[in-house]
């Protein structure tokens, strides 16, 4: 009669052991550094996810706040990524697909009379951010890209991608930065809801899926 | 041995339409998202145009169709006009939809607007199911060489001799619980000519509508 009663209470302390130690295994990792910027897409994962939507950015500020209607002054896009978390050699997450379709239609950033055009041409790489305050999760991504208006190629870009609930406009967050053009669209203002350098949504929204099925 | 027969068939009946049967929830439950936009649509007894236009594929994540030059039957022109939708086609948890446009002149200058965004979105999860037309906007709009200022969702004007126009047009749809969707026309004009019974709807002009449902 008492074996069996040892045996349950060590199996219950064995289960707290490993539950307590587990817990504290994913606080030491997700906790900001100390004296560092608290949430910053600094640390990553291949695991399989996909993050699909699209919305509306008002940059300059990024803020959650439309600018004047009469400005003209915003961004919108659509932008999904598809990872069933594979690396290659270098331990490159690799992306299985995504899209990307950005128009900024700042008056200053016309080209030739036309709202600066960005189409992703290939995705290449995926990985979820683990040290963001994104509620329901972020991920950063890019590949290559073509400026519909001038025809220039194979340009490398990558996004900062965040979903911080429901509903998109005022809390998710998403960036863009192509450095071969000077392009980027980030808000790198740690004290800026949801994360930075994600500028926040003010219209739209970006779902994380933890699967890429 | 009639009677038996019947029995037979009565408990058999009764044992296999039971697993059959699927429950109308069950049904409800299977999942999908819509999103669609376009750019201008003109509707009228000669003329049934939309461009640009974007819609879901069954199954899809991402749609979109663009012109840098739109004008339909002398009615409407724009620049830069982009209709983007995008969505989980699998997971069907969310959706959202666009239309951009900039330039925008309808009726030969009656009704007027330097850029267009009209924008939808849709979410449902074990919390509800939600939809807005956040991120929508007017710029610069000039209704008959008036100025209108960031007119509020669903704000008529008349438009004498022509018909009316809806500004900001938000048209909710769903239970708000396992169902939502929301469809925004930025502009939406209704012809209307005087006939022998008042009144009479000959056709319509939608700049700026984008959609976007879950259920």
């Amino acid at each position: 009669m008492s074996n069996p009663r040892l045996l349950a209470g060590l199996t219950a302390t064995a289960a707290i052991a490993l539950v307590v130690g587990s817990c504290e295994a994913n606080r030491n990792a997700l906790a900001p550094k100390v004296g560092g910027p608290r949430f910053h897409f600094g640390a990553f994962e291949c695991i399989p996810f996909k993050m699909t939507g699209g919305g509306r950015i008002d940059f300059p500020p990024g803020t959650a706040d439309k600018n004047p209607p009469a400005s003209h002054t915003c961004e919108t896009f659509g932008a999904h990524v598809i990872t069933s978390g594979q690396t290659d050699a270098n331990g490159t997450c690799l992306a299985d697909k995504g899209e990307l379709e950005w128009i900024d239609h700042r008056p200053e950033m016309q080209i030739n009379g036309h709202p600066l055009n960005l189409h992703a041409t290939a995705v290449t790489f995926a990985e979820v951010a683990t040290d963001t305050d994104c509620r329901d999760g972020a991920a950063h991504w890019g590949g290559k890209l073509r400026v519909q208006n001038t025809g220039q190629e194979d340009l490398d870009f990558e996004v900062w991608d965040c979903d911080n609930g429901e509903p998109g406009a005022g809390h998710d967050g998403f960036a863009i930065s192509v450095p071969e053009i000077g392009y980027e669209v980030k808000c790198p203002d740690p004290s800026l809801p949801p994360a930075e350098p994600t500028c926040t949504l003010t219209g739209g929204n970006r779902q994380f899926h933890p699967t890429h099925l | 041995m009639k009677i038996d027969s019947i029995r037979r068939a009565i408990r058999f009946a009764g044992f296999v339409l039971p697993l059959t049967w699927v429950p109308g929830s069950m049904a409800g439950q299977m999942r999908a998202a819509q999103a669609q936009s376009f750019g201008v649509g003109v509707t009228t007894a000669t003329v049934n145009q939309q461009a640009p236009s974007a819609v879901l594929p069954a199954g899809g994540t991402m749609a979109q169709d663009q012109a840098s030059n739109v004008a339909i039957a002398d009615m409407v022109t724009a620049q830069d006009a982009f209709a983007i939708v995008a969505a989980d086609g699998t997971d069907a948890s969310d959706a959202v939809s666009s239309a951009t446009l900039e330039q925008v002149s309808i009726l030969n200058g009656l009704i007027t607007a330097d850029g267009i965004v009209a924008m939808a979105s849709s979410t449902v999860d074990g919390a509800g199911a939600n939809s807005n037309a956040e991120g929508s906007s007017l710029a610069n709009l000039v209704v008959n060489g008036v100025a209108v200022s960031d007119p509020a969702p669903n704000t008529r004007m008349d438009l004498p001799g022509v018909g009316y126009v809806v500004f900001n047009e938000q048209i909710p749809t769903g239970d708000g619980v396992t169902s939502s969707g929301m469809t925004v026309n930025m502009i939406h004009v209704v012809l209307q000519q005087l006939g022998l019974f008042g009144y009479e709807t000959t056709g319509e002009i939608i700049v700026g509508s984008a959609s976007s449902g879950v259920n």
